[in-house]
């Protein structure tokens, strides 16, 4: 009688431990790591990927959420196991930190050197001196002059 | 805009002209190829999937090693795993070391496919793709013979248990055993 009741406990807890395993409220979501995961065979997220590569990794993504893992969790184990290259895009850290400014300092530069160029080429207009005379040379000058007394 | 300006500004854009140009010319240099049969295989040092510490090919030199790229995702490996097994079996007792290089994976899964098709020779882990880069892997599965000396006696890029390949990895390890 022991040995059965032994038996059916152990079997309810052998029951009751995946659902204890299961996370009730997730924290991150498949949906938000497939745009930041790369797949490591075809080099693009697992959202626009369907090889059997990224088929694997997101299921162990989907049963690192289950398990109430956070996302920042999921990525650091994946960066461990893939390498760096598995992150869509480069964490904002240490020498990474260049992919972030470079094109930002990038485009800063070139629209300050647009805002000069354009601003010195406006006050060199302003500042210039309206052309002496017609500005045409006085041959033409003297040509335009007759063609108009003819027409007078 | 003034003369020094004007200058700082062309050596800029020439710097950045020069800069791309650097790295095209980098890029075209230093493209992946499979390493040609009669070339030294690239070394490697990579961890062992079994557990802790690290497999380095140099340490393997001396005998002749049969370098084998795969993946648990890719089933023609599924295929492959069992015949792989036999032929370890059968030439490990002739002195030679069959390494298999698990590639893009991810651990639990490799080593549940390793444990699924009861592999017993040596298992090391490139995840990050760089070792199986070096030796212009496309896909997989991919195996290299290399002889005692580490130069490479073959190249097959699919199964061993194809059709086209299966003499060609007897006639490899036998140039291998003759090195």
């Amino acid at each position: 009688m022991t040995a059965r009741a032994l038996a059916v406990v152990a079997l309810a807890l052998g029951l009751a431990a995946p659902a204890a395993a299961a996370c009730a409220k997730p924290r991150t979501s498949l949906g938000y790591l497939e745009g930041q995961i790369m797949c490591p065979t075809c080099h693009t997220t697992l959202d626009q990927s369907d090889a059997p590569a990224a088929r694997r990794i997101e299921a162990y993504i989907r049963k690192r959420i289950a398990q109430c893992a956070t996302a920042q969790q999921i990525e650091t184990e994946l960066v461990r196991n893939f390498g760096a290259g598995i992150l869509a895009a480069p964490p904002r850290k240490g020498f990474d930190l260049l992919a972030w400014w470079l094109p930002i300092a990038g485009v800063a530069g070139g629209a300050a050197l647009l805002g000069v160029g354009v601003w010195r080429w406006s006050r060199r207009r302003d500042d210039e001196p309206p052309p002496p005379g017609s500005g045409l040379d006085p041959e033409d000058e003297r040509r335009l002059d007759e063609l108009l007394a003819r027409l007078d | 805009m003034t003369r020094p300006l004007k200058l700082a500004v062309q050596l800029v854009a020439l710097g950045c002209v020069a800069g791309l140009l650097a790295l095209l010319v980098w890029r075209l240099t230093h493209q992946q190829h499979a390493p040609k049969v009669g070339s030294a295989a690239p070394d490697f040092t990579l961890p062992r999937l079994a557990g802790s510490g690290t497999m380095s090919l140099r340490s393997l030199r001396g005998r002749p090693v049969v370098l084998n790229f795969w993946a648990s995702w890719c089933d023609p490996c599924k295929t492959e795993a069992p015949a792989l097994e036999r032929a370890w079996a059968r030439y490990r007792g002739r002195g030679v070391v069959f390494v298999g290089v698990d590639y893009h994976d991810v651990t639990d899964d490799a080593r549940r496919f390793v444990a699924a098709h009861r592999l017993t020779f040596p298992m090391v882990q490139d995840g990050s793709g760089d070792v199986t880069g070096r030796y212009g892997i496309t896909q997989v599965p991919e195996t290299y013979i290399l002889d005692r000396s580490g130069r490479i006696v073959s190249h097959l890029a699919g199964p061993i248990t194809a059709a086209s390949f299966a003499d060609a990895f007897r006639r490899g390890l036998a140039k291998a055993l003759g090195s």
